[in-house]
């Protein structure tokens, strides 16, 4: 961990001095608070922009703690575990931007499986990832990262996106060493987004009752008009031999013209782990909003109903953050 | 006849040579003592000659950002939103100016505006809040960004004097006159 973050440190040093007048530099400062008893802090910081020849890069770290390791609150896009650890940190190019597409990517980046940018969970509204995206419910974890390639190829209209690499993932549910493979088909046309994808890797090691192959499908969804959103994932596999893991869920995320500042968010979800005495099948209710109170500040409150239980029992939970971001 | 067409022509010419020459109008913009960059500066010529279709603008998505940061045009441009980016963006606009809400959109994705009002447009993507630019859309081709040194150039002023208008983000718009037969121009915020 620490020549990787020595590594991460030591590469915005030369590559800023550098390229100083073209990259950015930007940090996410968060501060929040649930009623599941959770109070949490947290910083991303990254470096993006060009490093010539027509190249990108980014680089990304993070710290982030929280008082109850036992809620997924505020894990939305990235770990709470209290340590700093690097993040994504690849170079990419697109080699033909319009028309049709050829775009490289290499290095340390998200698992390229359905909708899986940070900010399409970190800063669209809501405060916690997907239970289908917590890793600790023996699905695809959001902090899952991989180190290899990645090659999208086509058209914007339809583009086939192929990683090859090893795991290196941040959070509490990492995976060993092995040899991943992420396929993912996206169609788009009109206000309409459509992604299959599909993941084989190996299974996060948590006892000795685990072993063969992590295989998850697939299928997601977006759909936008008139500042409605409507997008969804449904995944369904086996995170190791003997059990599966199915679920997903459905966003709706509002933000008219008149709203101004405001953006209403909804989820409904669910999650089927069947692991015969060990199964779990939650569903998940959540209403909030994201309110812009400045042009770099945004409040993000969830009010959430769980009836299996949360972390701590109760079945009702109310989330609030505050998310800073600021650009150098 | 043929002398009287002749006196004519001989008018017609002597008047064109007479005319000023259009000027290229330079100049530097100033917050106090600091010089200003994305700065719009914009002068007045009614009855100028204006092109119906102005040629497209760009104001791009890439790293998250969009370039320029301050984009001026003149009111017809069609302004084009390019995600060059592997994520997605979703552009809008909900203030003053141009109202819009382009939705989500891939990399290689260009989604269009036309500009058809003068006003000033923030411009937002509604996934990566710490995105933010201006197009500035003006009733005149006679207009310029100021650079990083806050120096600006209006090409083919014509001549005479000329309402002028200045603009920078986060500050107030302010006006004056151009001075006729003068090249240069200093527009100073308090």
């Amino acid at each position: 961990m620490k020549s990787a973050t020595f590594g991460l440190c030591a590469a915005v040093a030369l590559t800023a001095g550098v390229h100083a007048q073209s990259l950015v530099a930007e940090a996410d400062l968060t501060a929040g608070r649930s009623t599941d008893g959770a109070s949490a802090g947290g910083v991303q910081a990254r470096v993006l922009g060009p490093i010539g020849h027509g190249w990108r890069m980014t680089l990304e770290g993070t710290w982030a703690g929280t008082t109850n390791d036992d809620s997924d609150a505020f894990g939305a896009a990235f770990p709470y575990d209290g340590r700093f650890q690097p993040m994504e940190t690849y170079v990419e190019t697109n080699v033909r931007a319009r028309g049709p597409l050829l775009a490289v990517k290499a290095g340390r980046y998200r698992v390229p499986f359905g909708i899986s940018s940070r900010a399409d969970h970190g800063y669209s509204g809501f405060v916690r990832a997907p239970l289908i995206r917590y890793g600790g419910n023996f699905a695809l974890s959001n902090t899952a990262l991989e180190a290899g390639g990645d090659v999208l190829l086509g058209r914007p209209s339809l583009s086939v996106e192929t990683s090859v690499g090893t795991p290196v993932d941040a959070g509490d549910a990492t995976r060993p060493h092995t040899v991943d493979l992420v396929v993912r088909t996206q169609a788009f046309y009109r206000s309409v987004i459509i992604g299959v994808s599909y993941l084989d890797t190996r299974p996060n090691p948590i006892g000795p009752f685990v072993d063969g192959r992590t295989r998850f499908g697939g299928v997601d969804a977006r759909w936008m008009r008139g500042g409605i959103e409507l997008r969804g994932e449904w995944i369904a596999g086996r995170p190791f031999d003997g059990v599966t893991t199915t679920g997903g869920y459905l966003d709706v995320i509002a933000h008219r013209m008149w709203m101004g500042p405001v953006t209403v968010v909804g989820r409904v979800e669910r999650l089927d782990y069947d692991a015969g005495p060990f199964s779990m099948h939650p569903r998940r209710y959540t209403a909030g909003a994201r309110i812009r109170v400045a042009q770099q500040l945004a409040i993000q409150v969830n009010v959430l109903h769980q009836p299996s239980g949360l972390a701590d029992g109760r079945t009702v939970a109310l989330d609030a953050g505050l998310t800073e971001t600021i650009r150098f | 006849m043929i002398v009287r067409a002749f006196a004519l022509a001989l008018v017609a010419v002597v008047t064109l040579a007479a005319a000023p020459a259009p000027i290229d109008l330079t100049g530097q913009a100033w917050a106090g003592a600091k010089p200003v960059a994305d700065a719009v500066v914009w002068v007045d010529v009614p009855g100028a000659p204006r092109s119906a279709h102005p040629a497209p603008a760009v104001l791009e998505q890439r790293d998250e950002q969009f370039t320029p940061r301050v984009l001026a045009i003149q009111v017809g441009t069609r302004v084009e939103f390019p995600n060059d980016d592997r994520v997605f963006h979703n552009v809008f606009s909900f203030h003053d100016g141009k109202r819009f809400d382009l939705g989500l959109y891939p990399v290689g994705t260009v989604k269009y505006v036309p500009f058809d009002q003068p006003g000033l447009s923030r411009i937002f993507c509604n996934i990566h809040p710490q995105m933010a630019a201006y197009v500035m859309a003006v009733d005149t081709p006679f207009f310029a960004v100021t650079d990083a040194g806050g120096q600006f150039v209006i090409h083919d002023l014509p001549s005479g004097s000329h309402p002028f208008h200045a603009w920078r983000p986060g500050g107030t718009t302010i006006d004056g006159t151009t001075t006729d037969g003068a090249s240069e121009l200093e527009v100073r915020w308090p």
